[in-house]
């Protein structure tokens, strides 16, 4: 199994883990792990009813949180803590999905899924997928194909795979480097994916081809030679696209396949998603952006961790309807308004 | 049943009031027996309309009657003829039997004839009883329900009485401590409704329903116990930590203990963080909303308290008015705890740390303050003038509140005129040496270099206009038709001379002024000819330049020092070394009387006796200071009279003699 050997994200530093041996230091009467100086949390994701949360970190371990108890009234320290932490793969856990049963992670080469009835038990069986020979870091559900799996990979290429057997389906060959991320536009059925190479490739499910290519470097509104050219985040929204990374965030329409707005972000932008009529950004900096669709900057709202990989909001529940952000801190923020960090999940 | 002909309410009771007014006046209750049995209908339908005539006529007759009674009384009053508290005990009875909606009415009366109670026939002997019977009235309202008969009362008592009356103030500066804040402390408390606004939050958003009807204390339609399935995640830790710094805010004494102080400290931190990172905005959006609240409510409630339900929390976030509620809250706590309240115990001090934190969480609230939208930077200006003034108050406070009517002075006694002090007499150069001190060594001795400015302008030394000679000898040589020097090169073409030369010639020649008949066309050709004819003078120069009132001479340096009263003599000469020699010699060990009179400063004589232990050394020292300090002032006449007032004629002799 090949190491990586170059990281896809520039905040964060290699460093070797601790495996199985923890230091333990006494500090202010707490026990305070050295591992966690040292972590970074990767990937989010929501169980189907919305009332946990799992998140992966640097350490290949995947951690079960609660969003109930930590939310409910009777919250003490203990509910900020995992209800189940486990290690998944010998790598970094860069990628978590949910399914409508199941909870896919992604490392190290290898796709694992796990039950979410489960680990909600704290059960943990890991229904093991093939191994590949690459590293590949990002997952996603293509439209139009219930049980398959776009995986994005090190080898430069898309690959799908059926969930049942585990057999790979097809690959879509294109991209010149690794990919970074994935995203899926549902209503015409196509597969974005941004990579190392600086291009965003718009890939039609059924034919197996690329349908455009935009390499977002080249223009010059969003260019940012001094970050370089890859593209660490993408999203869509039917017409519209959000992705970032080396170049500034900028907000593209798809079918124009132009961009409208560039928005003055400093620092590279690892994930963007879109809600209601807002943009809310995370990436290199201590906060969490609110950008409006016309460009500007809305809000920026503090929280822990100094540099940020992921967000998720939590859209599968009503009463636990909160955006968590994590990032190279082992705690992971919650914000319940969000305007303000409520509190934080810690590893 | 189904009466033939159906009850008419109105009817009924318009026949009915007017009846009973004729009953009242023919005292007999025939026409009401009458119109009863008249009117058709039901019975227990026209018992009742009875019921609500027969009010009516006593509305209208407290009007007719008891006011006029009261005027009455008051007009007996002023005529002298009953006592001055009667029309007050008639009112007392009248308010004390009615109920409130009709003490309405009467209320009215009294405020209208307000001035009435002030005057002075009046005053003294009715406020007691005007007070009595406005706390009974207050006694009998609810502040939530008749809040604007609760307010004519207090500010009728307002303008009853001055500023300073005791019974209206809270002399002990007290807190009420009886306004404590209830918030939800565990989930089962929570009573609130599902009711609830589309706000500004945008991770929440409801179907909007009508109006703010949200009221505490109101019951969900569960049964009590089960917490109502909560449709938005609430942030427990906030509102709770939110909702305990009011009980700070009720009773400041609080503060002052050291860990009730610690969680206040922490508390406040984390509120005010949120309220730095949640900044409010969208003002467009926030303005349609609050449209959308006046016209969707009804009348305005008036709500005594805050709401503190935990589903709410979000949307007083949001508000502006609720934010500059709280943090004027803070600003007029850290008021209360640095200011001088006389009623606070002598225990209740701040230490360094707590002053700091204060000061620095002042500045956050005020900056806060400004950014909250609308016209925050006016608030925050707006606010900090009235806290100024506040402290005015506080003193008035402290002093017992004293009346603000002054009292007629009492004549005092004729003041004596004071004494000017006079001058000292060396400061304005009066002395004996004629110096004028300035206080410092060099200024004193630039300064006396000569006192009169005028007459320094005029010296000597400030005469700067060279002669014509000197100036001219240039152009002279060059006007010399065998130095063979080219017109361009005269120095006559320079316009810079030319200039100077024109001034010089105007102050000494007489040249310049004699009129002539020759065209020049130039200044340099006028120049030229100006400077033949010097030529052929020059020689004859000193005899015939006619002196323009300035003296060239007497360039003499020392006689820049004005000793025009003095005859010069050797005495005005500086102190030569021999002499000081000779003195020092004679002086010995008594140099120190002699260095008071030469305004030795202590330090340099104590620096005198360390440097040499001789005190032949020590006096010679003495005089090298003095004459240092004095410079050209150190002459032989001042040290002479220094000796001489020092109590040595003799050694002032021998300097005379030199």
């Amino acid at each position: 199994m090949t190491l990586l050997v170059s990281c896809p994200f520039h905040c964060f530093k290699w460093l070797h883990c601790f495996n199985n041996s923890y230091t333990f230091l006494k500090f202010s009467g707490t026990v305070f792990f050295v591992q966690h100086l040292h972590m970074s949390v990767f990937s989010q994701s929501f169980s189907p009813c919305g009332r946990f949360l799992a998140a992966g970190n640097n350490y290949g371990e995947i951690a079960v949180f609660s969003l109930s108890s930590a939310l409910s009234p009777d919250a003490t320290d203990l509910s900020q803590k995992p209800i189940l932490t486990f290690t998944a793969h010998e790598g970094p856990v860069f990628s978590l999905l949910s399914t409508d049963s199941h909870l896919l992670s992604a490392g190290n080469g290898e796709v694992s899924a796990w039950s979410w009835a489960e680990l909600i038990k704290r059960v943990i069986h890991n229904l093991h997928f093939s191994l590949f020979s690459f590293v590949f870091s990002f997952i996603s559900i293509p439209p139009l194909q219930e049980n398959s799996l776009v995986i994005g990979g090190g080898d430069n290429n898309i690959h799908i795979m059926d969930l049942e057997s585990g057999i790979f389906k097809s690959v879509l060959q294109g991209h010149t480097d690794y990919i970074h991320c994935l995203s899926v536009r549902e209503r015409e059925g196509e597969i974005l994916s941004g990579g190392e190479d600086g291009a965003v490739r718009i890939w039609d499910c059924r034919t197996g081809h690329s349908v455009h290519c935009i390499e977002v470097f080249k223009y010059e509104d969003c260019a940012r030679p001094q970050y370089g050219k890859w593209i660490s985040c993408l999203t869509t929204d039917s017409d519209w696209m959000l992705c970032g990374g080396g170049p500034s965030l900028s907000l593209w329409h798809l079918r124009s396949m132009s961009p409208t707005s560039v928005f003055p972000l400093s620092g590279c932008q690892r994930q963007a998603t879109f809600y209601q009529d807002m943009i809310l950004s995370v990436g290199e900096g201590q906060f969490v952006s609110h950008c409006l669709m016309g460009g500007e900057v809305k809000a920026q709202i503090p929280c822990t961790p100094h540099s940020l990989n992921t967000l998720a909001l939590n859209l599968n529940s009503t009463e636990h309807r909160v955006l968590t952000v994590g990032g190279s801190s082992h705690q992971i923020d919650v914000f319940a308004n969000l305007y303000y960090r409520s509190f934080s999940l810690s590893f | 049943m189904s009466p033939s002909v159906l009850f008419n309410f109105n009817d009924a009771k318009d026949a009915f009031t007017a009846s009973t007014r004729s009953a009242l006046d023919n005292k007999t209750s025939k026409p009401l027996i009458n119109a009863f049995n008249q009117i058709t209908g039901n019975e227990t339908e026209k018992k009742t309309t009875l019921d609500q005539a027969l009010r009516q006529v006593l509305e209208e007759q407290i009007v007719s009657c008891y006011l006029a009674l009261i005027y009455l009384s008051i007009d007996g009053v002023t005529e002298g003829l009953c006592s001055a508290t009667t029309p007050f005990l008639l009112l007392g009875d009248v308010l004390d039997c009615l109920p409130l909606d009709q003490c309405d009415k009467i209320f009215s009366f009294v405020e209208e004839n307000v001035s009435t109670w002030k005057s002075n026939s009046f005053y003294t002997a009715g406020k007691n009883y005007l007070l009595r019977m406005c706390n009974d009235l207050l006694r009998r309202l609810s502040k939530s329900q008749n809040t604007v008969f609760c307010g004519r009362i207090q500010l009728f008592l307002a303008r009853l009485f001055p500023l300073s009356e005791k019974s209206g103030l809270n002399l002990q500066s007290q807190f009420n401590l009886d306004n404590i804040t209830v918030f939800n402390k565990n989930e089962q408390e929570s009573t609130l409704g599902q009711r609830l606004l589309n706000y500004i939050n945008p991770l929440h958003s409801f179907s909007k329903e009508d109006g703010m009807e949200v009221e505490e204390g109101e019951m969900g339609d569960e049964e009590p116990g089960v917490p109502a399935p909560c449709s938005i995640p609430i942030d427990y830790n906030l509102y709770r930590k939110f909702w305990t710094l009011q009980d700070y805010f009720r009773n400041p004494v609080q503060c002052y203990d050291k860990f009730s102080w610690m969680t206040f400290l922490k508390y406040s931190d984390e509120t005010l963080a949120v309220f730095k990172s949640f900044k409010l905005d969208d003002m467009q959006a926030s303005k349609r909303k609050l449209e959308e609240l006046r016209t969707a409510g009804g009348e305005h409630v008036y709500f005594a308290k805050f709401l503190t339900s935990e589903k709410l929390m979000d949307l007083q976030l949001s508000d502006s008015n609720f934010r500059r509620h709280i943090l004027l809250q803070y600003l007029i706590l850290f008021q209360y705890l640095k200011g001088q309240v006389k009623f606070k115990s002598s225990s209740c001090v701040l230490n360094d740390d707590q002053c700091s934190w204060m000061e620095e969480t002042t500045k956050l609230v005020y900056q806060l303050l400004r950014e909250i939208p609308p016209d925050g930077d006016k608030f925050a200006t707006m606010v900090e003038h009235v806290l100024n003034t506040e402290e005015n108050w506080n003193s008035w406070k402290n002093e017992g509140c004293p009346s603000f009517v002054k009292d007629r002075p009492v004549d005092d006694k004729p003041k004596r005129p004071t004494r000017k002090r006079q001058a000292p007499e060396d400061f304005l150069g009066k002395g004996p040496d004629r110096k004028v001190f300035m206080g410092n060594d060099e200024l004193t001795r630039l300064w006396n270099l000569n006192h009169d400015n005028m007459a320094a302008c005029q010296s000597e030394s400030r005469e700067f206009m060279p002669s014509l000679e000197e100036f001219f000898e240039e152009a002279i040589e060059q006007a010399d038709p065998a130095n063979m020097v080219e017109d361009e090169y005269k120095v006559v073409r320079n316009s810079n001379y030319g200039w100077r030369a024109l001034r010089l010639l105007s102050r000494r020649s007489p040249h310049f002024f004699q009129p002539t008949n020759q065209q020049f066309k130039s200044l340099a050709d006028y120049l030229e000819s100006m400077v033949i004819k010097l030529a052929k003078e020059l020689p004859d120069l000193p005899s015939e330049e006619i002196k323009t009132g300035e003296e060239d001479d007497e360039d003499n340096g020392d006689t820049l020092l004005k000793e025009s009263n003095d005859s010069p003599s050797m005495q005005t000469k500086v102190v030569s070394n021999q002499q000081m020699d000779e003195i020092a010699a004679k002086l010995g060990a008594q140099w120190k009387t002699l260095a008071s009179q030469l305004e030795i400063k202590a330090a340099e004589i104590r620096e005198i006796e360390t440097d040499s232990e001789d005190v032949d050394m020590q006096a010679k020292l003495l005089l090298v200071a003095w004459q240092d300090r004095e410079g050209t002032q150190a002459t032989v006449e001042s040290l002479i009279t220094a000796l001489n007032n020092a109590g040595f004629p003799k050694i002032a002799d021998i300097l005379n003699e030199t």
